[in-house]
């Protein structure tokens, strides 16, 4: 042991160390790095250099560059455990997607401390808790909290209980004879599924629970989950009409939608990150496959982005983000998601929306990318982007395929010149 | 043994399969041998010298998770799972002394050979 130098146990202990450990300026180039660190960061580095903790993160985590550049104090902790979602979908059902930890630390004016670790069993661990939690809590709930009814196979409501009447502020009397749709019924937000959709699934596979807004007969709104059962009479095998629980869930206050808006949005744009891009495409796969329900994916990246953030530097770079974010999320329908992608890759999930209505929209937003001037010290600035689109029914359901055959446009607009929109009607031309 | 007809690029697998302690020693470029297990088999001079580590507390460890755990991902260890022949040649940057360097990997393995090789060029 003896005979050993100190600096030989040290290395040895930093090569064999299972945490990533990175020491780098405030530009992001890395002065150390043990091999950990390089494990995780080279694949996802890609073409960019793995030298630069930033560059080396811009397709994964480009909020890392914002974080830490918004951080003021002199020293101290810019952020622990930050999440990096690398997959989008697991690539085989048996494996985790993976996600990656990230802790920052300044230590002081150009210079940075980051550890790396994989952290993709802990977040499925995490997942199931949450679902047993939401079942436990169910259990636990008061009875009084559950409004039932029943409905025919078209909707109509037949009875309904007192706690219907308290939950939604309408008599049981009042709405025997009218279509549940109506009652408390805003349009579905986000990917949810309209009455006749779910009795569909219901019909066919006994059951579908599904939470969303209502609206109670006062017109406040509430976050209701609703469970639709199918009755059947004995040895019949169509359902003769359905068992709905409406359940009334109090709601997160402002300090969870604060935090809800952080886990979801991309911290410079304010457009959805790549987590809530990810789990909204799961969701939106999973009632494709229920319904066949279109869903139509739009990528897009700005053209010679590289060139505004060397030639402007990153502020005004930033500042384009956040003005294309405007403008597209301004043309967005409402059950549409913008989301940050990467660096200055961008895409939009269009739950409903067919091929014809993705490219019409892609189009608007191609425009309207055009149509922005950003000013600065040396005039005005102008960018333009490439779109590419696809849907899930051309990929038979698969996710991978779809975010591959939206970027294999993507790159035919590119190589087409640029500042223009392939869907698969425009791929061959 | 004439040992500067051996480089880097063309160095067959029999060959450093065959060679003497000795002779691992004087090539210019590092070469490290595991078993089917990734345990270290050979660790020559000129790795030891790029890795600051001493070939005696290398030799028997797990190479992808005790020393090399740059290259435990798809593109270096998990090829070796997959791929029974490999003699490819690919870009890399490793830690070395925990700085990123840029380097050349010569990844070799054959059916008829039990032990694998990494040849690592600076």
């Amino acid at each position: 042991m003896s005979d050993r130098s100190s600096e030989e146990e040290l290395l040895e202990f930093l090569y064999a160390c299972p945490v990533g450990l990175i020491e780098c300026d405030s530009s992001g180039a890395i002065a150390m790095m043990n091999p950990h660190a390089m494990q995780h960061l080279l694949p996802l580095a890609g073409p960019r250099d793995p030298g630069n903790l930033f560059a080396a993160l811009e397709h994964h985590a480009p909020e890392l560059r914002s974080i830490v550049a918004a951080y003021a104090p002199a020293t101290g902790r810019i952020c622990d455990g930050h999440r990096i979602f690398v997959d989008l979908a697991a690539r085989r059902r048996t494996t985790t997607p993976k996600v990656l930890a990230c802790t920052l630390v300044k230590l002081g004016p150009d210079r940075l401390m980051a550890t790396l670790s994989d952290i993709s069993e802990q977040v499925a661990q995490e997942a199931r808790l949450r679902q047993a939690d939401t079942w436990f809590a169910t259990l636990l709930d008061s009875v009084s909290h559950y409004a039932a009814l029943t409905i025919t196979p078209s909707g109509e409501i037949q009875s309904a209980d007192a706690c219907f009447a308290r939950q939604t502020g309408h008599a049981a009397v009042d709405v025997i004879g009218r279509h549940l749709a109506e009652i408390g019924g805003s349009e579905p937000s986000g990917g949810d599924l309209r009455l006749d959709e779910q009795l569909l699934i219901a019909a066919r596979e006994g059951w579908h629970l599904q939470e969303g807004w209502q609206q109670r007969a006062d017109g406040e709104r509430y976050w209701c989950q609703r469970l639709v059962v199918a009755r059947s009479e004995r040895g019949e095998p169509r359902a003769s009409g359905f068992s709905v629980i409406l359940r009334d869930v109090p709601r997160r206050g402002e300090a969870a939608e604060d935090m809800r808006r952080l886990l979801n949005h991309d911290h410079l744009t304010g457009a959805a990150n790549r987590r809530h891009f990810g789990e909204v495409l799961k969701r939106e796969q999973r009632h494709w496959r229920e319904l066949r329900q279109s869903l139509s994916l739009i990528v897009l990246d700005l053209d010679h982005f590289k060139a505004v953030n060397d030639t402007h530097g990153h502020p005004v770079g930033d500042t384009l983000l956040r003005r294309v974010t405007d403008v597209c999320t301004a043309l967005l329908p409402p059950c549409g998601i913008f989301a940050r992608l990467g660096g200055e890759e961008f895409g939009v999930l269009l739950p409903r929306y067919d091929e014809d209505q993705a490219a019409a929209l892609a189009e608007a937003m191609r425009a309207a990318i055009a149509g922005i001037a950003v000013d600065t010290p040396r005039g005005g600035l102008h960018v333009t982007a490439s779109l590419g689109c696809a849907t899930l029914n051309e990929t038979d359901g698969s996710i991978d395929a779809l975010l591959a055959l939206a970027d294999d446009r993507l790159y035919a607009a590119k190589h087409a010149g640029r500042n223009r929109v392939r869907s698969r009607e425009t791929a061959t031309a | 043994m004439v040992l500067e007809q051996y480089s880097f690029d063309n160095v067959a697998l029999p060959e450093l399969d065959t060679m003497r302690v000795e002779d691992h020693d004087t090539l210019p470029f590092g070469v490290v041998g595991f078993n089917a297990d990734t345990l270290v088999q050979v660790y020559n001079a000129t790795e030891a010298r790029m890795s600051g580590l001493d070939p005696a507390t290398v030799m028997g460890v797990p190479f992808f998770d005790a020393v090399a755990q740059c290259m435990n991902n798809f593109m270096v260890a998990q090829r070796f799972e997959d791929e029974p022949e490999i003699d490819d040649i690919v870009p890399y940057v490793l830690t070395l002394r925990m700085r990123p360097t840029r380097v050349r990997l010569r990844l070799l393995a054959a059916p008829g050979i039990a032990r694998r090789y990494i040849l690592i060029e600076r």
